[in-house]
């Protein structure tokens, strides 16, 4: 299996300096399951030990599931300026 | 107040410049907004189009446009556990649908749309959007712009909708679509391609893959229900690496992406139309999955074409207000028409369980009649006894397999 990190290594991105994903972190600390950790296919969010998440905003593939992987409207999301561009499409 | 504009598109994939591309040739003014940086940077789709909507917006289109390849062969696997069940179909010179890919295809329409006289403003991305004196205000990261009517070809996230707060998004109603682009051989002559749908590889997910040949590379991709992807056996960032690799396809990886992918049916479509605003393609939810196509890329040209039309009639009209015109051509069109036919078989289809285990009862039903052993039993008693194992009555059966054909 090709690891996530050189598989988004081939698209283009011109990364925000500003975070385009906004996370409620006390809420992550009352969600047990993390539906995001499993649901993006960028591995954008990451829980740590504490039990909240972090975003890597700048692996996002902007596929738009944000809008709906959290239960609990814990994600804020816009599209960024920039960010990403697919090659082949 | 002025208008910088009669209509304003926002979003430069195939809806919108379908849209735009009509508006101008309706002699209106148009502004189109597109965020990538060229058509194409940011949109992800499987990678197959039917292309009779495309023959209707650009004649020559077969001639000109960059089409990978014609699908000639299309192939279903399914999968059961240690069983696989596959069938396929093949017809040589068929050029109904094509392999493509849109980084390529969406650069090439945007370029036909400017030589007509569409004025595309990119890297612009829309961030907010809401009512003002008789029309609809877009702030941009260019500046803010002005129309009585704008064209939502944003994609499945609709932004003016959502500004708007006209939009409900669920995880049931939305698909995670995740593609690879394989450097690969494809041992076929250029006129021939093959289109692969595969359910049942990855247990958990609803929903299947795909693998379509392209010149000389393959699509490779899943969609999955948003909220099926906490049970998937893998996450979905390693979704399509474990497909490929159960496929055991090999090559060099040119592309990884992602997109949502809207999954309503018909009788789930959200608002279609608002004052001054209407909504094509993907923003509109158009997405038609009859078990046999699985269709986006027509709906969004010929939902585009239409509200281009659409747009004219309410611009004579001068009053804003009348964007169901917009609603009513659509009803007359095959997009609502074909929406409406594939509704049963779309529900079925999305009844998860329904189809996997439907998928076991012919795959055991199967080994069943292969297995030769003293007790033999007739198919229908063999059917019978796989049914009841599932749980499925007879009638049930006999109801889906009506809703099936319908």
């Amino acid at each position: 299996m090709i690891p996530l990190l050189k598989r988004l290594g081939l698209n283009k991105y011109s990364v925000d300096q500003k975070s385009h994903i906004e996370v409620n972190t006390d809420i992550c600390l009352t969600c047990k399951n993390k539906p995001c950790t499993v649901s993006c296919p960028a591995g954008t969010y990451e829980a740590q030990p504490d039990g909240r998440i972090i975003a890597h905003y700048e692996r996002c593939l902007e596929c738009g599931g944000a809008l709906v992987i959290c239960p609990f409207g814990a994600i804020k999301f816009r599209f960024p300026e920039g960010g990403i561009s697919y090659n082949y499409g | 107040m002025s208008f910088d504009a009669d209509v304003i598109i926002v979003g430069g994939g195939l809806s919108g410049l379908s849209a735009g591309i009509t508006a101008i040739k309706e002699g209106l003014n148009v502004i189109l907004l597109e965020r990538g940086e060229y058509s194409g940077a940011k949109n992800v789709s499987g990678g197959r189009m039917y292309i009779h909507a495309l023959q209707k917006l650009i004649p020559d289109a077969l001639e000109r446009a960059p089409l990978e390849r014609p699908i000639t062969k299309e192939t279903y696997e399914f999968y059961c556990k240690n069983k696989k069940l596959t069938f396929s179909f093949e017809e040589k010179d068929k050029k109904n649908s094509y392999s493509v890919l849109r980084a390529k295809f969406d650069r090439w329409l945007a370029s036909e749309a400017e030589s007509l006289g569409l004025l595309i403003s990119y890297s612009t991305l829309v961030t907010n959007a809401y009512r003002e004196n008789g029309g609809i205000t877009l702030e941009t990261n260019r500046g803010t712009l002005r129309a009585p009517l704008a064209i939502d070809a944003s994609g499945v996230t609709s932004v003016v909708f959502r500004y708007l707060g006209l939009r409900n998004f669920t995880p049931d109603k939305w698909m995670l679509g995740v593609k690879e682009i394989i450097k690969t051989n494809v041992n076929l002559p250029e006129s021939e391609g093959e289109a692969r749908t595969i359910v049942g590889l990855i247990s958990g997910v609803k929903g299947g893959g795909f693998v379509y040949t392209n010149k000389d590379t393959l699509s490779v991709g899943m969609a999955v229900t948003f909220d099926s992807l906490p049970k998937s056996e893998v996450p979905a960032k390693d979704l399509v690496e474990s497909f490929r690799e159960k496929l055991g396809i090999e090559g060099e990886v040119l592309e990884y992406s992602a997109h949502a992918i809207p999954y309503y049916g018909f009788k789930n479509l959200q608002q279609l139309y608002a004052d001054n605003l209407i909504a094509v393609g993907d923003s509109a939810g158009f997405l038609i999955n009859d078990g046999f196509t699985i269709r986006g890329m027509d709906l969004a040209i010929a939902s585009g074409m239409i509200a281009g039309l659409a747009a004219k009639k309410i611009v004579e009209m001068r009053d804003f207000t009348k964007t169901s015109i917009y609603y009513d051509m659509l009803k007359e069109s095959f997009v609502l028409k074909h929406l409406e036919l594939a509704y049963s078989r779309f529900e079925l289809i999305n009844k998860g369980t329904t189809l996997n285990i439907y998928t076991e009862v012919l795959c055991d039903l199967l080994s069943d009649m292969f297995t030769v052993t003293e007790d033999r039993k007739t198919l229908i008693e063999y059917a019978l006894l796989r049914l009841k194992e599932k749980g499925i009555s007879l009638t049930q059966a006999i109801r889906d397999m009506i809703s099936a054909v319908k």
